[in-house]
């Protein structure tokens, strides 16, 4: 009886120990420098949509090392599909840039070029779902729910900065915060600029319904990891929404706290926007 | 009395056991936590070992599929052996020309 009880607690006590061992982890910290880059990097770049996300998927998809020369082929032909946006996209980041460095953001100039954009992307299904087809049959199985897994981790990255994120929210991690590191923003100005950030971006509430971009997501995904795909149904038409709300939200944002930005903080900024206006040279597809 | 007792506390342990750690495959667990957010999959490359995807986060192989995250309890030999070899990739998208480099160049 005693070697039982003390067999029993042992039992107990292990898986006790195992439990809170499976369960003690870290905290879930995703503020780590590539996270933050991507976060910022999603608030920066609309040009292409779900095809956008999976072409970045490709960076760090880890395929069998054989199939690289033609994975990076394929990456190459999406990335010069989406060419027309990025440099509507380049067009859009340089004047919001301009009107940073001159304490007024042209904001009529700043819609032309959005609409620029959002055009640019019509065109972007026909380009691409050959090349969709063509990394289908070069994956694996496995690969293939990498990729989806990755596709669904930039949507969701996507939509948190760009939907979810609360306007004028202070928190770490957030757009206001972020800027507030890069520019060295004082208390003072923050308790200006929450406010002025929730009231501006009112304009945008109910703008983007994310449920189409979701569904898009997944028949992406659904699609992808079966036996037999093929894009031509699948991609979606939902490049305009997620490039003109992600777009129009920056555009706001800039546009909102220029007048409140010291000039040597102006300077600073503008000339971020200016590097991430030259983000993604263009290249051309092998 | 004693019958009795092993058996409960069999049952309890087993019950406190499942419930907590319901089995995938073999080897490892569901986690419901602690596994990798959005960004860092997004972010990292995954060594392909056990027919998925697996993510060395917070000191753990994670991987994803059957609609559930997965942990092992013990390293696989190969995953142990991987990391010591190369330190799983990571890719940064800082702003500027070049997006970078540390997997594969970003363009």
């Amino acid at each position: 009886m005693r070697t039982l009880k003390a067999t029993g607690i042992a039992l107990l006590t292990g898986v006790g120990l195992s439990l809170n061992a499976a369960h003690a982890d870290p905290p879930m910290d995703d503020d780590d420098a590539p996270s933050a880059e991507l976060r910022e990097h999603h608030r920066h770049h609309q040009h292409g949509g779900i095809t956008q996300f999976i072409e970045m998927s490709l960076d760090t998809l880890g395929e069998d090392e054989a199939k690289r020369p033609q994975v990076e082929k394929i990456q190459g032909e999406l990335h010069a599909c989406m060419e027309p946006m990025e440099e509507s996209e380049k067009a859009v980041l340089l004047t919001i840039a301009d009107g940073v460095a001159a304490g007024a953001v042209d904001g009529a100039k700043v819609n032309a070029g959005i609409a620029q954009l959002t055009a640019a992307g019509g065109g972007i299904h026909d380009c691409v779902w050959k090349s969709l087809n063509e990394l289908h049959a070069v994956l694996s199985p496995v690969e293939r729910a990498s990729l989806v897994d990755k596709v669904e981790a930039h949507w969701a990255v996507w939509k948190h900065v760009n939907h979810e994120a609360a306007p004028g929210g202070r928190e770490k991690g957030g757009r206001l915060a972020e800027l507030a590191r890069e520019l060295g923003l004082t208390p003072a100005q923050l308790d200006k600029m929450a406010p002025a950030l929730k009231t501006a971006l009112v304009s945008l509430e109910g703008k983007f319904d994310p449920e189409p971009v979701r569904a898009s997501v997944g028949a992406f995904g659904k699609a992808f990891i079966s036996d037999a795909f093929d894009a031509q149904p699948v991609t979606s038409n939902t490049t305009s929404a997620l490039t003109t709300h992600g777009t129009q939200r920056m555009a706001l944002f800039y546009e909102t706290l220029t007048p409140l930005l010291t000039p040597e903080q102006r300077v600073t900024l503008a000339s971020h926007l200016r590097q991430h206006a030259s983000h993604h040279p263009a290249v051309s597809a092998p | 009395m004693t019958r009795m007792f092993a058996t409960l506390l069999g049952a309890l342990a087993l019950s406190a056991f499942t419930a907590c750690w319901p089995v995938g495959v073999a080897g490892d667990v569901v986690v419901d936590e602690g596994y990798p957010p959005a960004a860092y999959i997004a972010t990292s490359t995954p060594v392909y070992y056990g027919g998925y995807p697996n993510y060395w986060y917070g000191g753990r192989w994670y991987s994803r599929y059957g609609g559930g995250w997965h942990a092992y309890r013990e390293e696989p030999g190969y995953l142990h052996d991987y990391r010591y070899r190369a330190a799983p990739a990571r890719q940064y998208y800082g702003r500027g020309s070049v997006g970078v480099v540390y997997g594969r160049r970003h363009r």
